[in-house]
């Protein structure tokens, strides 16, 4: 006796049935691991061994595909011996179009290959170095939102009554999981990679002057530095070697990066150390040179030294391979080109030193290159000829430094900046 | 930036196009160090279609002569034009590199 609410079904239907819930379980199963965790190499291997769990598989593989080569590498093998894993992962990898898993790459259709010796796709090369056996076949491509992420391969699976279905759409998932977990990869790396400028960046501003001003005497000098987006090499320094003198110093670091900024701190700690035991700044120029000179990638550093007397208003100047600096005296704006040798840490040479004779009044005007090379948002540099003219219209404004940066802004209009500025003023009252 | 390498009378000379600042810059150091790898005796480069070069393109050329001192071999730059020849002088290189006109003048001996 039956009543109404029961349904017959016939054994096949529930054989089915059950199939389906079996497989829906193990997919449900497989998406908890896959929201689970962001690190590749676990979600990897966790979805892979339970996988190959269910596919009672010998042993299952992930290639990845490496659009620069256009090849398929082994990123993920598991099988029971490790060695085969790290041989695998680490020298094996095929073309497109080359086995099962190049044949799905290229196809971007998936393959289930009951007897591979009868299969002319694939490619036995990788069974001999290996030792493996490999019988039967399944292989998948794995596509996500932005195209071929590899292959998914099983190999030697059991269990043949899987549901293809539920399975494309656990690979579908899969893929979508690897590509936000690369992405997440990337994003972390990306910043640590800001936080470590950030403290390059930090580290580097310690090595400049606590206070960007300094007054003694007649003299007054104050110091503007803006840094382009990337750590840039830009220096600069305010000393008294000897009681009555002060030292001014700006330099410029070829490069940018934390590279910049080592050689950077490197180069101050070398100019402190020779300030203190030489009396001309070109003798200065000469132990820096010799100090700088292994510096790797043919890195060096332009720079200006000035040593200022202030009873006599005499300054005693050296130059290596910086661009001039401004001299306004009176009404006139003079482009300061002195003797000069080239960059520190090119080559052992020896620099000149050359006095100068300042009258109260007189202001010099010293910057680094990024203040000429500044650019519009079209492109076109400042230059050095513009940069005179401007300092001739506004000589007279005791803000001289804060409207230059003002031009500079306006000329940039919000474009990146490449290159550090910065300018030292110093003016001499008399 | 774009290289080209052409030779004239059996030197190679590097043809440099465009700027050579920090992103390009990589790529020209490559590209020397390899040159240099193989000891030429000289090694010109023609500067003639370079609007731009910075810092960094600078140190790889240094990078490129320290590589070549110690066999005696040597460093060439010809034809530069004027905006470049302002960022030379301020910068005293040619206390550092071999500049010529031309690479006529730079073969004359």
């Amino acid at each position: 006796m039956t009543d109404d609410n029961t349904i017959k079904v016939s054994a096949e239907y529930l054989r089915k049935l059950e199939k389906k819930v079996e497989g829906l379980s193990a997919l449900a199963e497989i998406s908890e691991i896959i929201s689970s965790t962001h690190e590749l190499e676990e979600l990897m291997n966790l979805v892979m061994e339970r996988a190959k769990k269910e596919m009672g598989a010998e042993a299952c593989s992930i290639l990845f595909y490496n659009k620069q080569t256009n090849k398929l590498e082994f990123e993920v093998a598991l099988c029971s011996d490790d060695s085969t894993n790290e041989m695998l992962t680490k020298t094996v990898t095929l073309e497109m179009g080359q086995g099962i898993a190049g044949w799905v790459a290229e196809k971007l259709e998936p393959l289930v290959i009951e007897d591979v010796r009868a299969d002319k796709r694939f490619f036995g090369g990788i069974d001999k170095q290996t030792g493996f056996t490999t019988e039967s076949m399944i292989a998948v491509p794995l596509i996500g939102r932005t195209g071929l992420i590899g292959v998914a391969e099983m190999i030697n699976p059991r269990r043949r009554d899987y549901d293809q279905e539920i399975f494309k759409l656990l690979c579908r998932q899969f893929a979508i999981a690897i590509e936000n977990a690369l992405l997440y990869q990337e994003s972390i790396r990306k910043e640590r990679l800001r936080q470590e400028l950030e403290i390059a960046a930090v580290l580097q501003k310690s090595f400049l002057p606590a206070l960007p001003h300094f007054e003694k005497g007649n003299l007054r000098l104050s110091a503007i530095t803006i840094a382009a987006a990337k750590i840039g090499g830009d220096l600069y320094d305010f000393i008294e070697p000897v009681d009555g003198k002060v030292g001014v110093l700006i330099g410029d670091v070829s490069g940018k990066g934390v590279s910049a900024a080592l050689y950077m701190a490197k180069a101050v700690s070398d100019f402190r150390y020779a300030a203190r035991l030489q009396t001309a700044p070109g003798k200065v120029f000469d132990e820096m040179t010799a100090q700088l000179g292994d510096s790797p990638r043919g890195m060096f550093l332009t720079a200006i030294y000035m040593i200022i007397d202030l009873a006599s208003g005499s300054v005693r100047v050296a130059s290596a391979g910086h661009p001039p600096f401004l001299w306004i005296t009176g009404d006139e704006v003079k482009e300061t080109s002195l003797l000069s040798g080239p960059p520190l840490g090119i080559l052992p040479l020896e620099y000149p030193s050359t006095t100068i004779q300042l009258n109260p009044g007189d202001r010099l005007l010293l910057f680094t290159d990024g203040l000429f090379d500044a650019q519009d948002p079209g492109g076109e540099r400042l230059g050095f000829g513009k940069l005179i003219d401007f300092v001739k219209g506004h000589r007279h404004e005791e803000s001289l430094t804060e409207s230059l940066m003002d031009y500079i802004i306006s000329l940039e209009q919000g474009a990146d900046r490449a290159d550090d500025i910065t300018i030292i003023d110093i003016k001499w009252q008399g | 930036m774009k290289i080209e390498l052409t030779s004239h009378s059996s030197h190679i000379v590097i043809v440099i196009t465009g700027e050579i600042d920090m992103s390009s810059s990589p790529e020209l150091r490559a590209r020397l160090l390899e040159l240099i790898h193989k000891k030429p005796p000289v090694l010109f480069v023609d500067f003639t279609s370079v609007s731009y070069i910075d810092s960094s393109g600078i140190a790889t050329f240094v990078e490129g002569l320290k590589g070549m001192m110690p066999y005696g071999g040597r460093l060439k730059f010809v034809s530069i034009p004027p905006k470049i020849a302002e960022i030379f002088g301020f910068a005293k290189l040619d206390k550092v590199f071999e500049i010529h006109g031309s690479m006529d003048d730079a073969l004359r001996p």
